[in-house]
């Protein structure tokens, strides 16, 4: 396995490890776009990721550490790590929910991300209810000021939205993706209906058709315990794993023609295009390994 | 007495002790361990009830269960009036003993090959997946011969605690790639378990088949 050539997938951010596995008497092996990494912390409390094999074999990689989590890039990315300012606010629970291994893409993964019409039947009475499977009308754009795909004034009802839950509700989504392989939701919080958790699926795209996912919860919660929280998101990401696993091909289609579209997948079509205008393959059906 | 089942949701061996409860109709106190991601199980007041640290424990007053088909035979024996369960028939009840030894022998590849490919988990079999797909065989061959026979689960003519400690494996087996075309038997003897009154299911384990 060799890194990738793929420019637009070289030039930007990803999620390597959650900072707290990570200390100096545990490094962590893994891969990313094709290439053999290890990730390291020194005993002054920074992170390194050192190249392992390949024409580079030995470099060094940029390394940085936000919401829990270790990024890096092998490239020269124009912009820095997204902000997320709920990251901040002294009331929020910043819970990193471990790591799934999934044999599909992590463009695919962003896809599933995105899709609301699966909630009732895959997530059945948690995230959707099987006689309400209606996707309301909703927005999506591609937001060329910050280079961001969001779609806006999502709602569907829901039966158990969050581990507070304590009955189901109507939820407003606000979905946004903020690189290729990384994605995040707005949803009403149960517990402070004018505020929104943040919910987010951080892929690390091993290979064109790997991923590991990282799903990450910051949400206002005084209730649950970390435990709760992390099972909760567990629970409905294994439930998406199944059909991950089962998507043929495992890597995503750019082209239109390749899938129909319907009304419920107005992001899933603006997600596509931005990738398409970033000249993205990595992980994509197109992509052909150079 | 109450039961305490020290759980994590996302494991066959917890679920299977869940599914036979739900299906005795039994109420019991869930504590979660914190595990994938965490280790709840390290914790010195969990090793110090199970040295083990394995998930997951059951507790009935001065009972300690670490071993999920012991905890079957344990709720069976002692909370299943109607004595189906575990059969005192000594034929069905060695059968159910044969393939309970079965479920925690080779069968146990199927689990390890499933938390190695969903979360990197070393497993304790040089090749979980081709032990886990010949353990497969070996029900989908059991089941053609009782079915000759004109029966439908693995021990009895009725299910018993053998059919409940072999049946996440088999539900779950999507997570590790395996499709139930390859076995039909074991597809139509999943169902006769689905349609059992107090069935219960658990991530993995779609609610229709
Ligand atoms: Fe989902």
């Amino acid at each position: 396995m060799t890194m990738t050539k793929d420019m637009a997938a070289l030039n930007d951010w990803y999620v390597v490890g959650i900072s707290a596995d990570v200390r100096p008497a545990a490094p962590r092996c893994t891969r990313l776009l094709g290439q053999d990494i290890l990730v390291t912390r020194k005993d002054d409390g920074t992170v390194a990721v050192t190249l392992e094999g390949g024409d580079e074999d030995g470099r060094a990689a940029r390394a940085e550490e936000h919401y829990g989590f270790i990024w890096t890039t092998f490239g020269a990315p124009n912009r820095g790590i997204f902000p997320l300012a709920e990251a901040f606010e002294p009331d929020r629970r910043v819970v990193t929910c471990g790591t799934v291994d999934v044999g599909a893409s992590g463009l695919r993964l962003v896809e599933n991300f995105l899709d609301m019409a699966h909630f009732p039947f895959v997530h059945t009475d948690i995230l959707g209810a099987l006689d309400k499977p209606e996707v309301e009308q909703y927005q999506a754009e591609i937001r060329a000021d910050v280079d961001e795909v969001w779609a806006t004034n999502c709602r569907f009802w829901q039966p158990l939205a969050a581990a507070a839950s304590k009955g189901g509700q109507m939820s407003h989504y606000v979905y946004r993706v903020v690189t290729p392989f990384n994605v995040l939701l707005y949803k009403t919080c149960p517990e402070a209906p004018d505020r929104f958790d943040v919910i987010a699926l951080f892929s690390q795209p091993v290979e064109a058709d790997r991923s590991i996912a990282y799903p990450l919860m910051v949400v206002v919660d005084s209730i649950s315990t970390d435990e709760d929280i992390v099972m909760f998101q567990q629970k409905i990401f294994l439930q998406d794993r199944i059909i991950l696993e089962n998507q043929r091909p495992r890597t995503l289609p750019l082209d239109p023609r390749a899938e129909i579209p319907t009304r419920a997948d107005l992001s899933s079509v603006a997600y596509r295009r931005w990738l398409k205008t970033k000249a993205l393959r990595y992980g994509s059906y197109e992509y052909e390994e150079a | 007495m109450a039961i305490i089942l020290y759980n994590h949701d996302l494991l066959a061996d917890a679920y299977k002790v869940r599914l036979l409860l739900s299906l005795l109709g039994m109420d019991f106190e869930r504590r979660t361990v914190g595990i994938l991601p965490g280790k709840g199980n390290d914790a010195p007041h969990y090793r110090e009830i199970n040295p083990a640290g394995t998930v997951p424990m059951l507790v009935e007053g001065d009972i300690v269960l670490t071993r999920p088909e012991a905890m079957l035979v344990h709720i069976a024996e002692r909370h299943d009036k109607g004595g189906r369960w575990l059969p005192a028939d000594p034929v069905a009840r060695a059968h159910v003993f044969e393939w309970l030894a079965f479920a925690a022998g080779e069968l146990t590849a199927t689990e390890a090959a499933r938390l190695q490919a969903m979360f990197g988990l070393a497993p304790s079999f040089a090749d979980a997946f081709a032990v886990a797909r010949t353990a497969f065989r070996l029900i989908e061959g059991h089941l053609v011969r009782r079915s000759l026979d004109g029966l439908t689960f693995i021990a009895a003519d009725y299910p018993t605690i053998a059919d409940i400690a072999i049946f996440p494996a088999v539900a779950l087996a999507a997570d590790i790639g395996i499709g139930m075309e390859e076995f039909p038997r074991l597809l139509i003897w999943a169902r006769q378990i689905h349609a059992l009154p107090g069935f219960v299911t658990m991530p993995g384990v779609r609610e229709v088949i």
